[in-house]
Parts: structure tokens; C-alpha cells; sequence
């Protein structure tokens, strides 16, 4: 019984990784209709920033993770600006396929000004242990659940109630009627890439905390496509839940049946799940009226 | 010029470089004026309203001559953002509403430039007007009729405080107790609150009854404009635009004789 709780729980944590990256997938493709296939290059990027900010400043964490945080919105602007931009009003697939670009260009770009091998992320906190009931959990791990729980609160309201939020939903609505209101589509879409990427750099610190920094780290970002797709492609709070069950159902995978079973134990749980319901468990679906 | 003139000077648009959608178009519409802009389907007049709003680019159109001028300044060029906040606010051809929020946040959208009093003022406004959609405020647009829908449209463009109100076809769609609806609430904007009306329309009976001046666009081209009442005794406008046939009907040669005139003509 225990095992079965310890698995459940780190599953949930690793879960939250995958959902925190999920949730950046969403933001763009609902306020952009694009799917970023670099949003685990751009994690692994600030998890290779953090760990030269941490050899540059040692013992002082929180600058560590504040510097890494200014850097992934740096990024975020910079790709929205920069690459994104120029590609407006140009086909949908070419736009992907940009992205696609992006995310080889990232990978070889880390090999390159870094190196291929794994390192320790250390920052002197995020290690230790903490006990809830007979479960132990690393505080990284810890970290990673309660970050996302705040970022699906926070976006929740966030879409709710602000009115950039509202404007992100009127966009994804229809941008060209948005537009006609004087909301910048171009302003909502820096947004979404900065918030994007941001959510990203925190996953790619955590994942960075309780594994290591390596090139390979992109895979998080393979795993929550399974994520986005599970929740809903346009649901930012589903992709967060969405990241926790395919966590959850890796690791019981894992756990009782078979090691090379947990790769792909996400990709059979979202094909069962989009036999049922193709727009996601949580996706909205296209309104008409007849 | 008197402030808050729109005018449109000797305006050619071209789509991809190649296809001529707009051809040499001028009109003027004076401040607390409504002006008709008839057609048929094709004819140019979303064209027109799109050169006007900014938003020609998305389907590669470029404003090849001449010039949109507001107040006298040249709308040419600027992006859609601005020409909202001088004025000119478009309610689009088929709603286009985001149907997946409520019937409060379209109005919020509407109203994204303006300061909190100034929503909280227009909304009143607009629930003065539609009481309906004060009943339905928290409702999602997407689920609303089509007379509903058109009142979101209509009270989403007043939240950006419009002094200019390009209205295209309104009444598409609608079942005729709803066309006289959204035309009386037309008629009370620019009564009560001054707002002049670009009012665009393929029903001239309904649009000549309610403007005061009219102009009437066939590929791409003015070939007729004058006041409503005129329009509406001219022979071809009866015939061709309003249905109505004299007492005797006409033989097909002397339709084509109108045909081949206006070929001419344009």
C-alpha cells in the first residue's frame, strides 16, 4: 500500500513538471493557434542558465532562480519579437514548422555553449526531505506540486477576471473581430510567449533540482504534449491536470508493470482518452448554433 | 471640413497584388449623419469598411491610392488600434462575437482602451438601450439568437465610444421584427447620442429608409449617390434595389439595355 502511495505521489510531482510545461503549450496555442514544439528546448535552456548563474553566484539560491526567471522572460520576448512576429498572417504549418526550427537551433545551441554531458543542478536548497505522513518527498518535488497548483489558480483568475486574461480569450476567439476593438493581437501574443516561457524556465528548474541539466532534458517537453493534448490543446488549466495524470499513470506503469512500459504509458492513456473525447478532457468545444 | 467628417477620396484597393477590389470610390459622411452604402454581394462594400477599420492586410489588400481622411487627419497606414481610438469603430459583417465569453466580457472587449468609469458609464448605456442583454450579461454570447448576438455586436462597439459607427449588414440574417429593432436602436444612437452611422447594406428598402443620404456601389465602383429620397424615385434603384416593377413589366431587352448602360458607365 505504501509503495502504491509513494508512486502516486511522485508521480504527482513529476506530473507537475510535465503539467507546468503543458500549461505554457496551451497559453501559446490558445492566443497564437500554434503549437510550439520548442517549449522543452526553452525549458531546458533557462535549466542550462540556472546552472551557470549558480556556478557564478553559489550560495544564494534565490538570485539563482530570480536571474533564471528575468532570463526566460527575456527569451520569451525575444522569440515572440523576433522569430514569431515576422511569421504573422503566414500559413499555420509554416509557423510550426518555424518552431520546430527553433527548438534543433536550442538543442545544438546548449551542446554548443555548454557541453553534452549531465551536471547537478546545486543551488544548496531543493534537496532535502520532507515527510508527509510516511511519504518522503524532496522539496524540489514539493516545489514543483505547489507551483502548479498557484499557476492554475493564478490562471484561473487570471483569465477570469484581468483584462489582458479576458483579452488573451477574445483573441483566441477571433483575433481579426479583436483586432476591430483595438486589442493588439501582436501585445497578447508577447504576453502569452513571455507568461509561456516563464512557466517553462520553473519547470526546467525543478526538473533540472531533482535530475540534472543536460541536453536530454528537452524530453520533458515531449512528455507534456501528451499533457496538452490530454487536457484539451486549448485549456490551460486542463494541460496542468493533464500533466499530473500522465505523471501519475508513468509511474504506476513503471511501478507495476514494466520500466520501458513508462515512456509510453502517457501516449496509451491519450489515445484511449481522445477515442472518447478528441477535444480533451477538459478542450472547449466549437460552439454553433443551428 | 467640419471636425468629425469621414471622408474617402478616389480610393483603389487591390487584393495579392492583382485583383482589384475597390476602384476609384469616394464618399463622405458628416458628422451626426447616416450614410447608406448599398450592394450587392461582391460588390466592394466589406472592402471598404476593412480599408477603413485598418484590417485590409490579413488578406493581403493594400490600399494602392488615394485616402481615407477623419477630422481631416489620413487613417491610411495606422494601425487598427488607433483608428478605434480616434473614433471609428466597426460592428463586423456576421457579428463576429467571441462566443465563448459572456455577454458582459465581449462588452468589456469593446471597451478595452477605456478607463473603468468610462465602462462602467457605457455599459448603461448600452443596458438602456438592449435591456434584454441586461438580463443576460452573464450568458455565453455563442448560445444568444441572432437578434441577441446583433445587440452584443451593436452594444460592444458603443463600449469604445464611437463617433463614428460603420455598421456592415446588419440585418443579415435576422427575421424582419428584429431588423426593425436594431434599426430603431441605429435610429436612437444617432438621435439621442449623435453618433454618425456608416451604415452598410445589401436591403436598400430598409437602409434608404433610415439614412439621409445614400451611395450605391457595383464592382468596385460608385455609380450612383444622392439623397435617400432621390434614390429611392430613380427608375434602376426601384427596379434593380428596392424590386419594385412599374405598372407595366419590362421586356429582358430593355434589362439589357440597363446592363450594357452601366457597363458603360463604370
Amino acid at each position: 500500500m505504501q509503495y502504491l502511495v509513494d508512486q502516486i505521489v511522485s508521480g504527482i510531482a513529476v506530473g507537475a513538471i510535465y503539467g507546468l510545461i503543458a500549461m505554457g503549450l496551451a497559453l501559446i496555442y490558445k492566443s497564437t493557434g500554434l503549437a510550439n514544439f520548442a517549449q522543452g528546448e526553452m525549458a531546458m535552456l533557462i535549466a542550462y542558465i540556472a546552472w551557470t548563474l549558480a556556478g557564478l553566484m553559489p550560495g544564494h539560491p534565490w538570485l539563482v532562480v530570480g536571474g533564471a526567471l528575468v532570463a526566460s522572460v527575456v527569451l520569451g520576448l525575444a522569440i515572440e519579437r523576433l522569430i514569431m512576429r515576422p511569421m504573422l498572417g503566414e500559413p499555420v504549418f509554416a509557423t510550426v514548422m518555424v518552431t520546430i526550427a527553433l527548438a534543433v537551433i536550442l538543442r545544438a545551441g546548449a551542446m554548443l555553449i555548454w557541453d553534452p554531458y549531465p551536471h547537478a543542478l546545486d543551488i544548496g536548497i531543493g534537496r532535502g526531505v520532507v515527510m508527509l505522513g510516511a511519504t518522503g518527498l524532496r522539496e524540489a518535488q514539493l516545489a514543483a506540486i505547489l507551483t502548479l497548483m498557484a499557476a492554475l489558480a493564478g490562471f484561473w483568475a487570471f483569465f477570469r477576471y484581468s483584462r489582458i486574461g479576458k483579452a488573451m480569450r477574445a483573441v483566441a476567439a477571433d483575433s481579426r473581430a479583436a483586432q476591430l476593438m483595438g486589442i493588439s493581437a501582436a501585445r497578447i501574443h508577447a504576453i502569452a510567449w513571455t507568461a509561456s516561457a516563464v512557466i517553462a524556465g520553473l519547470a526546467g528548474i525543478f526538473f533540472a533540482l531533482l535530475y540534472d541539466v543536460s541536453p536530454n532534458l528537452y524530453h520533458v517537453g515531449l512528455k507534456s504534449f501528451p499533457a496538452t493534448i490530454l487536457g484539451g490543446l486549448d485549456s490551460v488549466l486542463g494541460s496542468g491536470f493533464g500533466g499530473v495524470l500522465i505523471g501519475v499513470a508513468e509511474n504506476l506503469a513503471g511501478g507495476y508493470l514494466a520500466s520501458s512500459i513508462k515512456e509510453i504509458a502517457g501516449f496509451i492513456v491519450i489515445i484511449a482518452v481522445l477515442m472518447i473525447r478528441p477535444f480533451g478532457l477538459f478542450g472547449e468545444r466549437d460552439i454553433e448554433r443551428v | 471640413m467640419n471636425a468629425g467628417t469621414l471622408e474617402i477620396r478616389n480610393l483603389q484597393v487591390i487584393y495579392g497584388g492583382a485583383i482589384e477590389a475597390v476602384r476609384d470610390v469616394s464618399l463622405k459622411v458628416e458628422p451626426k449623419q447616416i450614410v447608406a452604402l448599398l450592394g450587392a454581394n461582391g460588390a466592394g462594400k466589406s472592402t471598404l469598411l476593412k480599408a477603413l477599420s485598418g484590417v485590409l492586410d490579413d488578406e493581403e489588400g493594400t490600399i494602392e491610392s488615394g485616402a481615407i481622411t477623419f477630422d481631416g487627419h489620413d487613417l491610411a497606414g495606422l494601425k487598427p488600434v488607433d483608428i478605434v481610438h480616434r473614433g471609428i469603430v466597426q460592428v463586423p459583417e456576421g457579428r463576429r462575437l467571441f462566443p465563448s465569453l459572456t455577454v458582459d466580457e465581449n462588452l468589456d472587449m469593446g471597451g478595452f482602451a477605456a478607463t473603468p468609469a468610462q465602462l462602467t458609464e457605457r455599459r448603461t448605456v448600452v443596458f438602456e438601450l438592449f435591456p434584454r442583454l441586461a438580463e443576460r450579461r452573464k450568458q455565453i454570447a455563442g448560445y444568444l439568437s441572432g437578434g441577441e448576438q446583433q445587440m452584443v455586436a451593436i452594444g460592444r462597439a458603443l463600449m469604445g465610444g464611437p463617433r463614428v459607427l460603420a455598421l456592415d449588414e446588419p440585418s443579415l440574417g435576422l427575421a424582419p421584427i428584429v431588423i426593425d429593432l436594431i434599426y430603431d436602436i441605429v435610429r436612437r444612437l444617432n438621435r439621442d447620442l449623435g453618433v454618425t452611422v456608416l451604415l452598410v447594406e445589401q436591403n436598400a428598402q430598409r437602409a434608404l429608409g433610415l439614412a439621409s443620404y445614400g451611395y450605391i456601389i457595383e464592382r468596385g465602383r460608385i455609380v450612383l449617390d444622392g439623397p435617400s429620397a432621390r434614390l429611392v424615385g430613380n427608375a434602376d434603384v426601384r427596379e434593380f434595389y428596392l424590386g419594385v416593377t412599374g405598372a407595366d413589366r419590362k421586356s429582358l431587352r430593355e434589362v439589357k439595355h440597363y446592363k450594357r448602360r452601366k457597363r458603360w458607365l463604370s
